[in-house]
């Protein structure tokens, strides 16, 4: 119990309750998590990562380290929050995380000791390097449960979230990143323009570094200039004014991402402003110091205890302490004698403050240690008291250790400027001597970074920089920025850091606290010879958390720099990338979840197929049957029945999927001629050809069968999987390659509903079915075309076939497609028709030996699937020219091949590899693969399609599947491609 | 987000086009030998800075674009149609 309620702060009096880890709690209207734990007494708000030390709040702000809590509950819970950067709402939910049984008494504490018995083997540097080698045997049995059950922060939860995330996509003229005093007047200067403007800010309170300031009778007029601003900003028209808004990354094209938290029924927006000029005014941040236990609860920023209680009305402590290297920590001394709370001491690292600042502490009765440090923080759990000593001239040791009082301790290790959004922009911060820290320096186009963010802590001169931001940037939008009301004080901002990046002595001395990374690993990591700053970070997981290394990157790569002898400017910094803070996956769903993830495409017969009881699997996009089980039918029995019962008499199938494309124009059969390997020009109007694409290295594109409706119109079928690609790329050859040919090509895929319909009885029932149409042999042969109609619905029937079978495909307009689909049904009874589904579909085809996107994977030539007979020798296509280069003709290719297995009720696995050796081990000679497999009904034996080194040359040979995954080994015979009536009787009866 | 200027639609985000290939290559003759295709087909420059590419505007009005655009930066300093090219513009 140190923190307490001290005034009011700039909060009204209504009151919340909040729990926790269930405890009840009281809060005010306008608090965080972090202000109301602190005025509640809560010191020890959770653990840490590794090491399990106590943690509490350190900041009260988005660089919060310490205070990572769970908000909410079941669905709702929210892991890793900063306390700081939650406000409390009305029963608001805490849980302390990572620790057991509770943040005050934490069994895994253990590993802190483990740390210092054993330094340097249990999560030092490189752990997760070091202790994962190796046996990896023990990786997934001990290693990484054991790890998991010690390390980490916050559990996600495991049931849905129930919340709604939205997505706003908006256009705005001038974007300004952060609402502090510069941002506030560049903002609203830019608005007297007219143009669009908006404002981010990732507080409740827009403000920045003016809500430390006192809310007292001294600072009433900047008070009021600051509400005056945020009021006539709210109030222009042209003005967003996004706070609680996280603005994580600028993307090309000046596209900044934020996410904004809301009340209501949706809980995220996630912003994509596409901005004309930028201007960065995300302010700096206070770096913390480098000691011992500088990680325990009641160590906090001196700037985070100054807006605790000059903000939010909450004493941080009882007896507060300072410990700075430079001028600003002062104030937060100052402020808290001046609201009567006793300050036992400021110890500053430097010879001397200046006048102005010893006079101070003299006048608050504030003793003053100069030339001396703060060793290490002492008390069990939170802090008690502080071990302070004389820091030697050279700054190399310390001398004199004596023990002062206090229960907080405030500290300042300077000023880091925000400069993560600017160097998105793609150019790399520099080091500023002055602050001790890394600035924009050269700007990225369109971006104009400014004040603390650029290293201009004084607020008149932040301002004014400002100013001069939003004037250049409406300049270049050929618009003129407007005057403002100057703050009415000034703040100079004047640090006079002396850099002291680790106090020279023994402790734990964290440099990421979220990580538990310590000053010793880093000196361990330059030690092992992980030195670039790149490679610290992954070495040690500094920066990694969810701070994204806000606090601990400066104070790191000045350590390594001092290993290595370099400057800190030489060592660098390390590239910095979005997202800068902490943001929600739920945003970048949005409304895209559950069944919105990706669109379903349905056939046309989709209802149809419900209510014959279809199993449906999706393929691409589509839903499609997958077969059409009877009562007590396993997928296996249906598939088998669907599959016997089509070679004896007739089953249809819905293949809507298949790509359609309208091909029209004058050159339509010479730019047909170009991109098939065989001829369509000589295609006669009302027949259909198979045509092969390749693409043009050689290889098979996509094949599908081409109908010519007249002498200038083409009707292309595609593969279901390359329906997109194919028509892409037919638009790229019409624009690009060839714009001299007079042709057009239409996408009418969704036009059309297909069906194909096969067997023996296919005839006979499509004859009863559409009797107009004259379906005899003679008028209506193998790979026909006919053009009809049905009770006023438009159909084309192409007598073509993929089972091997006598077959039709039906394409009848998709508004009409169901009838067309239950007229042939109806027709079909007295044959028995059946519906068939995919597997069918496969079985068929595999047995008649048609090959498919299995087999068509972009790395077989026409050879590979006997087909190089097809190309045309009469005239130049796409492919031609490269498809014989010697490796693509080798006859050692692997060649498309049938396989039965020896025993026929013995399954091949897709996928396993083909292999001379029954016995064959991991170095055996691979000889092909097997591409896909199926039972036939016809031939009473599991059968499968793939691929053997000369295949062409080995049929009747045996040799073995070997699926090692599940330790199966399958003789197979290898046979021809064509299972089932090889010479191609049935499909012409 | 990279934006592109698509001569039909205006500016749109780039998840509207779908990247094509390098628009700077010329495809040889017909007849021409094999070694020239292989070369058009398999080598090509990777630039980091100006280059010329086909975009396809997959999810607008499925025009090929020629794009000319910085590949180290993203900046997209022209866009025309196909047979257009950027030097004519300046």
């Amino acid at each position: 119990m140190s923190g307490f309620r001290h005034g009011e702060g700039r909060l009204g009096d209504a009151t919340l309750n909040f729990t926790f880890d269930g405890k009840p709690m009281l809060a005010r209207a306008g608090d965080t998590v972090a202000s109301a734990l602190l005025a509640n007494g809560v010191e020890v708000v959770g653990r840490s990562f590794k090491y399990h030390r106590p943690r509490g709040v350190t900041s009260s702000g988005p660089e919060e380290t310490g205070a990572l809590v769970t908000i909410g509950a079941g669905g709702k819970a929210d892991p890793n929050a900063r306390a700081t950067m939650e406000p409390i709402t009305k029963g608001l939910e805490v849980f302390s995380q990572n620790c057991f049984p509770s943040p005050k008494f934490d069994l895994m504490s253990v590993n802190g000791l483990a740390g210092a018995i054993l330094p340097g083997s249990l999560f030092s540097a490189g752990f997760y390097y070091k202790t994962f080698m190796w046996p990896a045997a023990l990786w997934y049995k001990f290693y990484e449960p054991s790890i998991r059950a010690a390390a980490g922060m916050g559990v996600p939860p495991k049931v849905a979230d129930p919340d709604i995330y939205d997505r706003v996509q908006s256009f705005c003229d001038v974007a300004v990143v952060g609402g502090g005093s510069a941002g506030l007047s560049a903002a609203l200067s830019a608005a007297q323009s007219g143009l669009r403007v908006v404002l981010f800010d990732e507080h409740n309170d827009l403000g920045g570094q003016l809500l430390n300031e006192a809310n007292s009778e001294a600072n009433t007029d900047l008070e009021q200039w600051r509400a005056d601003t945020v009021a006539a900003l709210k109030a222009a028209s042209n003005v967003k004014v996004l706070t609680r808004t996280v603005c994580w990354g600028r993307f090309d094209g000046n596209m900044l991402a934020a996410h904004e938290s809301v009340d209501g029924k949706v809980r995220q927006n996630y912003h994509k402003v596409q901005a004309k000029k930028i201007i960065i005014a995300a302010g700096a941040i206070e770096r913390p110091l480098v000691f011992g236990n500088n990680d325990k609860p009641n160590v906090m920023l001196a700037s985070g205890a100054r807006r605790m209680l000059n903000h939010y009305g909450t004493a941080t402590g009882k007896m507060l302490a300072v410990f700075t290297n430079n001028d600003s920590a002062y104030q937060t001394a100052f402020d808290y004698a001046d609201a009567g709370i006793k300050v036992s001491a400021v110890v500053d690292s430097r010879q001397y403050p200046g006048q102005a600042l010893v006079d101070g502490c003299q006048s608050r009765g504030i003793t003053l240690f100069t030339q001396s440090v703060v060793t290490k923080a002492k008390g069990w759990q939170a802090v008690r008291s502080i071990e302070i000593a004389d820091l030697a001239a050279n700054g190399q040791s310390v001398s004199n250790r004596r023990r002062v009082s206090c229960d907080v301790l405030a500290h300042s290790g300077g000023w880091t400027p925000q400069v993560q959004m600017a160097a998105h922009g793609g150019k790399p911060p520099l080091y500023d001597k002055k602050i001790a820290a890394f600035v924009v320096g050269d700007q990225a186009p369109d971006t104009y970074s400014v004040g603390a963010a650029e290293g201009e802590n004084g607020l008149l001169a932040g301002v004014a920089q400002a100013l001069h931001a939003a004037k250049a940037a409406c300049a270049e939008l050929g618009e003129e920025a407007g005057p403002i009301t100057q703050p009415p004080q000034d703040r100079d901002g004047a640090t006079n850091i002396v850099p002291l990046w680790s106090v020279p002595a023994k402790g734990k001395q964290l440099v990421d606290i979220q990580h538990d990374v310590t000053a010793a690993d880093v000196v361990q990591s330059h030690q092992e010879g992980f030195i670039s700053v790149e490679h610290l970070k992954r070495y040690t997981t500094l920066g990694m958390a969810n701070d994204q290394g806000r606090t601990s990157n400066v104070n790191a790569l000045a350590i390594m720099a001092q290993c290595r002898g370099i400057s800190i400017a030489e060592a660098g910094t390390t590239r910095f990338r979005a997202p800068l803070a902490p943001v929600s996956m739920g945003g970048f769903g949005g409304r895209e979840i559950g069944k919105h993830f990706k669109p379903v495409r349905r056939t046309p017969m989709q209802e149809w197929h419900e209510k014959a009881g279809a199993v449906f699997v999706q393929a691409g996009m589509y839903m499609r049957p997958q077969y059409y089980p009877q009562a007590g039918e396993t997928i296996d029995d249906a598939y088998e029945r669907e599959t016997e019962h089509v070679r004896k008499k007739v089953g249809i199938c819905d293949v809507t999927s298949l790509g359609k494309i309208e091909i029209v124009g004058p050159d339509a059969a010479e730019f047909l001629d170009r991109v098939y390997i065989n001829m369509f020009s000589t295609l006669k109007v009302g027949k259909a050809r198979y045509g092969v694409m390749l693409r043009e290295d050689g290889i098979v594109y996509d094949d599908g069968t081409t109908s010519r409706f007249a002498e200038d119109r083409f009707f292309m079928t595609t593969t279901t999987a390359k329906a997109g690609p194919v028509m892409a790329y037919l638009e790229r050859c019409l624009e690009i390659d060839w714009p001299e040919l007079k042709v057009r090509v239409s996408s009418v895929s969704e036009r059309w509903g297909a069906m194909a319909v096969a067997g023996p009885d296919a005839r006979a029932t499509l004859t009863a079915a559409f009797p107009s149409v004259d379906f005899s042999n003679e008028t209506f042969p193998f790979m026909g075309v006919v053009h009809a109609e049905h009770n006023g619905a438009k159909m084309v029937i192409l007598r073509i076939s993929f089972s091997g079978e006598m077959a039709y495909e039906v394409y009848a307009e998709s508004e009409h497609a169901t009838d067309i689909w239950q007229a042939i049904i109806d027709a079909g009874q007295v044959h028995d028709i059946v519906p068939y589904g995919l597997e069918t579909l496969g079985a068929l085809r595999i047995e008649k030996g048609h090959v498919t996107g299995a087999e068509l994977d972009g790395r077989v030539t026409l050879g590979d699937v006997h087909m190089d007979g097809m190309a045309s020798k009469k005239k130049w296509f796409v492919g031609k020219n490269l498809k014989d280069r010697e490796g693509l003709v080798h006859p050692d290719r692997p060649q498309l091949v049938g396989l039965k297995s020896v025993d026929p009720r013995t399954p091949i696995s897709t996928g396993s590899i083909l292999v001379t050796d029954a016995n064959a081990t991991a170095g055996a000679d691979k000889q092909g693969w097997v591409s896909s497999m199926t039972y036939s009904p016809e031939l009473g034996n599991f059968i499968a399609l793939g691929f053997l080194r000369g295949g062409k040359d080995r049929i009747g040979e045996r040799i073995y599947a070997a699926y090692p995954v599940k330790g199966r080994t399958v003789e197979v015979e290898v046979v021809s491609n064509h299972f089932v009536d090889p010479t191609n009787e049935r499909v012409k009866g | 987000m990279m934006r592109i200027n698509c001569p039909y639609c205006g500016e749109r985000e780039h998840s509207e086009f779908t990247y094509g290939e390098d628009a700077t290559r010329t495809a040889p003759d017909n007849d021409a030998p094999m070694e020239e295709w292989n070369k058009f087909v398999y080598e090509r420059d990777n630039p980091a800075g100006e280059h010329i590419e086909y975009w396809h505007h997959a999810f607008g009005c499925r025009a090929w674009l020629k794009v000319q655009r910085n590949t180290f930066t993203h900046d997209i300093s022209w866009v025309g149609l196909p047979h257009e090219h950027p030097e004519a513009e300046s």
